[in-house]
């Protein structure tokens, strides 16, 4: 393979490669980046056998061919090498890049043993997604994901296609985000989607004009289509938490506030709630809501927030965490809670989006 | 074949490891398994499922040679191989265990659970399965007066009635709407006797602090029983004044016995008077109406299917509810046994040999029987055990035979005897007729409980 290409376009597309390759995988060719030649791209690879990424760049090609080379050293050399056009070639498993001023050799590996790695969408079957609505709608979706690695379920975000709808959910089993953005079209299947993949579209998209999406079910593969990249990722098996049977029908206790305000009293009593196991207490009397919380250690603090409040006064206490997590990811002014007793679920609706349910369960404090 | 799947499949990936290097073994093969091997005609077919997409293409791309001779080697025959990716059910089942518990309802529902357990509540026991009658309309009526304003409503409620009427269910029901009300309310059930070894070992272990702190704060209070405090002098005084902490902070106070208060002997009177102040309400046995609904409920509960007849003909033979749930778990597991459906024949010849579980067969003499059943009806002993098939003589006849083989256990044969020399198929006519009047017939029911308490 011999080509031509500019550093740029090669350090983004190696960077976003580098993120995907196992550096402690046992087979050495998972530790490295594929990088292949066709007759106007080159293509820049890598998977860790969950998910798979595959940039095409432009390039002046004048020999076909490919190679795997060490994640690592070619990020960090081209990285370090100055922008502008630089010369890759391959010999056997030889890969030779020529820079402005410097030269370099770097061995590598046959291609052969490297996966094979989706490098195109089936535009035809595709899906394309609403760029900007997804995009939020992941925003305050995936924070909701667990990190527990032993219910894999629940590291990912469940996608439901149905009606002309696709619903967003993600849980950690102590709180869970919703949310639904309309997409034309008649796909009809529900899909888990692991966390990391989702979080690698939240980087690649923001600069591209498109999101393409497949499911190929038979693979039990997802495939997401930027204009010039393919994100590739498996697909979470095993059932989702029935997450409509705990949506709460109803509730005995509604209020409004100000996102901004609320934000502020529960970092601030974020300070003292940290000795304390991160729990925050609402007392919700009539229009005001009182933030405490206490330390044994540090002291403790009571904010009062303004509020519109529906029915009986309550005291109810969450982790402050699940609360600043929820309110960085709402984007209207005012935050609508319904709550009906200390220990069920209460949820958090953005005034301005009905598209959007927060649940968070709360702590049960011994009075 | 001699190999089931697994253990075929792990032969199989012993016998490529000799091929592999370790690394490319526990890159690919180790994510796969066998996920079902058919056999067409002289083909066999395999299909191998791979833990994700990329195993998969490298697999049936590079390694499929070498899987299709092991298979081959293994089998003798020839074979073909299917890939899909699906995730090794033996592994995922385990972590979709795990991916469970703490889902945000079952947490919720655990905090219930939990407080119940605490309380030492029945979940079972509800409102819901509550069936109200006639005979405990109004103690059901003050038990939800009682959820609705605790402490304020009846102060104290005092239920009392026999065994099995229900006091316990109501108590627990309460209890159960109470925490669900509040999952943090202080609700505790106890039995007299209960509360009684909680003092006695508070004086053992020098620990009535706790004893107190753990009775006096409550804002529920359920004593079951509470006839087995009387006569016990420190008991009374300590729930004396458990009772007073607890009504004084605005508790309630709910008690159960098998007497009303005024016929507790050996109660003390400052005790007595508390009692009484509040409402007293009795539970009556329950009626024929109510015995069905039970039965209804208890069927549903378990399952099992009871058509109306046959719980009617339950009903009418069978007078307590403890004894109706006890009849339907043998009357199903004696169809299960039998693989036969419920019937009224199945039902009869049950009812037939109830006298030998319930233990406690009435204690009298055949002569005393023929003698109470001749004296309900007015008749002559001579006409009952006559010839005469006239109905007015042959239903009695007939009643008492029921009673002779049902209450007594006399064989067939010798209640025949005594009844003028009868065939014993003429008895078990005489019982199967009987046991189905029961179930739809008042007068019978009311003739039958006559006779029996004048025995």
């Amino acid at each position: 393979m011999k080509l031509e290409v500019l550093q740029e376009n090669l350090n983004k597309a190696l960077v976003s490669a580098s993120r995907f390759v196992s550096p402690k995988a046992q087979l050495p060719v998972l530790g490295n980046i594929l990088l292949k030649a066709t007759k106007t791209k080159l293509i820049v690879a890598s998977t860790n056998l969950e998910i798979s990424v595959a940039s095409s760049i432009g390039a002046q090609v004048k020999e076909e061919g490919e190679i795997t080379v060490p994640a690592r050293s070619i990020t960090e050399i081209v990285a370090n090498l100055l922008p502008g056009s630089m010369s890759i070639s391959s010999e056997k498993e030889q890969l030779k890049i020529e820079s402005q001023s410097s030269t370099l050799v770097l061995s590598g590996m046959n291609s052969a043993d490297f996966p094979s790695v989706p490098q195109k969408i089936e535009v035809a079957r595709a899906v394309p997604f609403p760029k900007e609505p997804f995009l939020n709608a992941l925003g305050q979706v995936l924070f909701s994901t667990s990190i527990d690695e032993t219910r894999p379920v629940l590291t990912g975000a469940l996608m439901i296609f149905a009606s002309g709808k696709l619903t967003l959910v993600a849980t950690d089993g102590f709180r869970l985000s919703q949310k639904k953005i309309s997409l034309p079209g008649k796909l009809n299947s529900r899909v888990i989607i692991p966390k990391t993949a989702l979080i690698e579209c939240l980087r690649l998209a923001p600069e591209e004009q498109e999101i393409l999406f497949d499911y190929k079910e038979k693979e039990n593969q997802i495939v997401f289509g930027f204009s010039d990249t393919v994100l590739s990722s498996r697909v979470l098996e095993g059932d989702f938490p029935d997450f409509e049977k705990i949506m709460p029908k109803q509730s005995s206790l509604s209020l409004e506030l100000d996102k901004e305000d609320f934000l502020r009293a529960v970092k601030l009593a974020s300070v003292f709630a940290r000795d304390s196991a991160n729990i925050v207490k609402l007392s919700i009397g009539k229009n005001s809501v009182e933030v405490l919380a206490e330390s044994s250690q540090a002291g403790n603090q009571k904010t009062q927030v303004e509020a519109k409040t529906e029915g009986p006064g309550l005291e109810i206490a969450f982790n402050y965490r699940f609360l600043e997590e929820l309110l960085h990811a709402i984007k209207g002014e005012t935050l609508r809670v319904e709550l009906s007793s200390p220990g069920s679920p209460g949820v958090f609706k953005d005034a301005s989006d009905p598209d959007f349910i927060h649940l968070i369960m709360p702590v049960r404090v011994q009075s | 074949m001699d190999y089931d799947n697994k253990t075929l499949w792990r032969d199989i990936l012993e016998s490529v490891r000799v091929s592999v290097s370790p690394a490319i073994f526990s890159t690919w093969f180790s994510q796969t398994h066998l996920m079902g091997l058919n056999k067409e005609k002289e083909r066999f077919v395999a299909s191998v499922g791979c833990n994700s997409p990329y195993v998969k293409t490298t697999i049936e791309s590079r390694y499929f040679g070498l899987l299709q001779d092991a298979l081959v080697s293994f089998l003798g025959k020839p074979c073909d191989l299917v890939f899909s990716v699906k995730q090794d059910p033996i592994k995922s089942t385990d972590a979709g265990i795990l991916a469970t518990p703490l889902f945000e309802e079952e947490k919720g529902d655990e905090g219930f659970a939990s407080s119940l357990r605490k309380a030492r509540i029945r979940p079972a026991l509800t409102f819901e399965n509550f069936a109200v009658s006639s005979s405990n309309q109004m103690a059901w009526a003050a038990a939800e007066a009682v959820v609705k304003t605790p402490g304020s409503a009846y102060n104290p409620l005092f239920v009392w009635g026999g065994v099995g009427v229900g006091k316990t269910h109501l108590m627990n029901a309460v209890g159960v709407a109470m925490i669900r009300k509040d999952s943090g309310a202080k609700v505790l059930f106890c039995t007299g006797e209960e509360f009684t070894n909680d003092i006695v070992e508070g004086i053992r272990n020098k620990t009535t602090q706790s004893f107190r702190d753990k009775y006096r704060r409550l804002n529920t209070l359920v004593v079951d029983d509470i006839q087995f405090i009387a006569g016990k002098d420190a008991v009374q005084e300590e729930f004396f004044h458990t009772f007073n902490a607890v009504t004084n902070a605005g508790g309630q106070v709910i008690l159960a016995s098998d007497r009303p208060p005024s016929e507790i002997s050996k109660l003390e009177e400052r005790l007595k008077s508390r009692f009484e102040a509040g409402l007293i309400v009795d539970i009556s046995a329950p009626d024929f109406e109510l015995r069905c609904a039970i039965l209804q409920i208890k069927a549903k509960e378990r399952g099992v299917e009871l058509p109306m007849n046959i719980v009617q003909m339950v009903a009418g033979n069978i007078d307590s509810a403890r004894k109706l749930e006890g009849f339907l778990v043998r009357l199903s597991s004696e169809a299960r046994l039998r693989n036969s459906e419920i019937n009224e024949e199945l039902v009869g010849s049950l009812l037939g040999k109830r006298g030998e579980e319930n233990g406690q067969p009435i204690k009298a003499s055949p002569a005393d029987v023929v003698n109470s059943v001749a004296k309900y009806y007015s008749l002559g002993k001579r006409s009952l055990l006559g010839a005469s098939r006239a109905r007015p003589v042959a239903r009695p006849r007939q009643i008492l035979m029921y009673l002779l083989r049902t209450q007594l256990q006399l064989p067939l044969v010798e209640v025949g005897r005594l009844v003028g020399g009868r065939d014993h198929t003429t008895v078990m006519h005489a019982v199967e007729k009987i046991s189905f009047l029961l179930s739809n017939d008042v007068q019978i029911r009311q003739d039958i409980l006559g006779i029996k308490n004048s025995l």
